[in-house]
């Protein structure tokens, strides 16, 4: 492993003192907006299923650090990652942790201003601002990041961490479709193996990574299983599930797929009851566009779920949410090299990251769209972006031709990493939903 | 039966009173520090005026930023619900309604019934809003209302960015320096503010006809620019800046009626 050179390539002087006064003011807004996300999702779901008391759990950060931090004293490596593009069967099959570090804290973005322009994805700015304070639990814990050259921000964040941590850079095809990029890609995931081997000094074989694959394919099927629950009436409100999807980011996979099959038993259970989570005519949203991170960039869902008229989330396209476990790694052998195959095929074909183009465009991302809007009954898309985020922006275009060929209503909003824009959403959200009540009166 | 509409807008409140589908009475104030009040107040006056009390009015339906702060209302409707509802009932071709307030530019989009397809809002900027027009005027030094027929005797206009007030701000300031005429600073102004809006609603489709509400509506200078870049036709009504209360009354009478049938 190369060593890292002690100058800074990015990051300004910065006191200890601020470093720490800093830390203890956003991590105590951070533990208040956790518990008030959390009460006001009780609040909009008063019946809220009895299973979830554990995700809230972890969604506090707490518990899980403690964890992870124990297992890093018996010898255990992290290995945190920004984009879906990391090989999580990999680095379980090396007895590693795998954790996703953006950072959702909208505070933090206003330190990464002092190292990048605010002209930058206020995402990428926030998970600087997250380093450079020491904020988050599982960036601090990584020994190290993958970063996944998707689009410029990603590109550049990478760059920026490598500050701190040792950042192995992963190149994206932009285009899926063609030999030469399967070629590049499979290459890129061999190294990323003999680079994870290295630092947790364990040889991948194939019957750990059999084992790997096959706790993801449960989790992942625990996931469509509660997917497929919200496919009828509203048994489970929208942020509720959004809550369960990203806790898989942090948490312990077995643990995770456990208790998101006891989560669907009950669901079921108030399915046959009709105990619906809000009334069944509830206008139908799906949320497409940048990530929302737990536990702070969580305003739209909840202005969502709080508007009046109310809406329920029943979908996403979000790299934060379903993207991240919707598919599963398929393998036909289980010969070390058709596994191997299988990583690299789930992890680029699956993405319908806007990233990636082709004669046709980002088809996959459409289809995804469609499907969703078809086998959910979708009556309306939220197409949320982040300033910055030029990919998502310019996509939008194309996303709302379909749409409107299909009659299907979309929103454009655009927003930062702030909550002083809340208003003007709840304004615009809620004259959304209103048309689509409108539409579904008539 | 007799319903009321609430507007509680940025810089004024607007109070509509319906009786079958027309205006009764219309009333507008400032809103000021405290917009519960204006709007208690407002309302007040135009019930006055069409000597009725509280007690005849069947529903009251508020809209506009601060509608929630209408405690009086029993109902509540979006701005572009309201504008779109309005708007077909005062012209029932129209198809694309462009709402021009002091802070906020909206343009929606609607079917025959008046019922919302689609809305586009600017983005979070008031160059393309009233605003605009008035931090301009002062920089001219001229009266806002004179702005409009003032920008008419320009031959040309200058060019100005109006991606934000304060840039707008500086760029009349150097155009003032470059010793511009002020007719020709002010058809600028106008064109710049018509280039925001008309690119929003060319996001959403000119679909006609199209209807220019909101107290923009009334300035000429506003008006004459965004025909030029719609290249449309473009109606308005003769109180424009009272559609958002009108709709919400209409609204409220819906409302009102849906109830009695049960």
């Amino acid at each position: 492993m190369k060593k890292q050179s002690k100058e800074k390539k990015y990051m300004p002087e910065i006191s200890q003192k601020e470093v720490q006064e800093l830390r203890k003011t956003i991590t105590t807004t951070s533990q208040q907006i956790i518990a008030e996300n959390i009460r006001k999702m009780k609040k909009t779901d008063p019946n809220r299923p009895e299973a979830m008391k554990y995700f809230d759990e972890i969604a506090d950060f707490t518990k899980r650090e403690k964890e992870i931090r124990a297992a890093k004293q018996e010898g255990k490596k992290v290995i945190g990652y920004m984009c879906l593009f990391a090989p999580i069967e990999l680095i379980l099959a090396a007895d590693a942790i795998p954790v996703r570090v953006n950072s959702g804290w909208y505070d933090a973005s206003k330190l990464g201003d002092r190292v990048v322009p605010v002209e930058v994805c206020p995402m990428v700015r926030s998970t600087i601002g997250a380093k450079m304070i020491a904020l988050s639990p599982y960036l601090e814990l990584s020994d190290t990041l993958i970063s996944a050259l998707t689009c410029d921000g990603m590109t550049k964040l990478g760059e920026v961490l490598s500050d701190f941590k040792p950042v192995w850079a992963m190149t994206i095809p932009r285009v899926k479709d063609t030999a030469q990029s399967m070629r590049l890609w499979s290459e890129e995931i061999k190294v990323i193996r003999g680079q994870i081997e290295e630092l947790t000094g364990n040889k991948i074989r194939g019957k750990q990574l059999k084992s790997a694959i096959e706790l993801t394919q449960k989790a992942t099927k625990a996931f469509r299983r509660l997917q497929e629950l919200r496919k009828g009436p509203p048994v489970i409100m929208g942020r509720d599930a959004m809550l369960v999807n990203q806790t898989y980011m942090w948490d312990d996979i077995e643990r995770w797929t456990e208790k998101t099959e006891a989560l669907c038993d009950e669901l079921e259970e108030r399915i046959s009851q009709k105990n619906w989570a809000c009334p069944p005519d509830t206008p139908r949203v799906m949320l497409t566009g940048t990530p929302m991170i737990w536990p702070d960039n969580w305003k739209v869902p909840t202005l969502v779920e709080e508007a009046n008229p109310q809406g329920i989330l029943v979908a996403d396209e979000l790299c934060s949410g379903e993207r991240l476990l919707y598919d599963p790694v398929g393998v036909d052998e289980w010969s070390m090299s058709d596994m191997l195959n299988a990583i690299a095929e789930r992890y680029l074909m699956a993405s319908t990251c806007p990233c990636f183009t082709s004669e046709d465009g980002n088809e996959d991302r459409i289809n995804w769209l469609l499907n969703k809007i078809k086998e959910w009954n979708i009556q309306g898309v939220i197409y949320y972006v982040i300033r910055g985020c030029m990919l998502y922006a310019m996509e939008y275009t194309r996303v709302k031709k379909v749409m409107d060929s299909k009659g299907v209503p979309v929103y454009y909003l655009d927003t930062e990493y702030t909550r002083e824009d809340v208003g003007q959403m709840k304004t615009r959200i809620e004259a959304f939903l209103e048309m689509l009540s409108a539409r579904i009166d008539l | 039966m007799i319903t009321a509409g609430l507007d509680l807008g940025t810089q004024s409140v607007k109070a509509v009173v319906v009786e079958n589908g027309k205006v009764v009475s219309r009333s507008k104030a400032f809103s000021g520090f405290d917009p519960e009040k204006a709007a208690e107040k407002t309302l007040e006056e135009a019930l006055k005026d069409a000597n009725l009390s509280m007690s005849d009015v069947g529903h009251i339906t508020a809209t506009g930023s601060g509608m929630d702060m209408a405690t009086n209302s029993n109902s509540t409707v979006s701005m572009m619900g309201a504008d779109a509802k309005a708007g077909v009932q005062l012209f029932p071709n129209a198809r694309t309604i462009i709402d021009v307030g002091a802070e906020e530019a909206r343009a929606v989009k609607c079917d025959e019934k008046g019922i919302m397809m689609d809305f586009v809002v600017n983005e979070r900027c008031a160059a393309g809003a009233g605003a605009f027009i008035e931090a301009m005027a002062r920089a001219l030094e001229v009266k806002l209302e004179d702005m409009g027929s003032l920008s008419l005797k320009a031959e040309r206009a200058s060019s100005i960015n109006a991606s934000c007030v304060i840039f707008g701000e500086s760029d009349v300031v150097s155009l003032i320096h470059k010793q511009e005429s002020k007719p020709e600073i002010a058809r600028a102004i106008f064109e710049a503010m018509a280039d925001r809006v008309s690119s929003m609603v060319h996001r959403l489709g000119v679909n006609p006809d199209v209807v220019l509400v909101g107290g923009v509506a009334k300035d000429i200078g506003f008006v004459t620019s965004l025909k030029r870049k719609l290249g449309v036709d473009i109606l308005i009504p003769e109180y424009p800046e009272y559609i958002g209360a009108f709709g919400a009354a209409l609204v409220a009478a819906k409302r009102l009626k849906k109830v009695q049938e049960k």
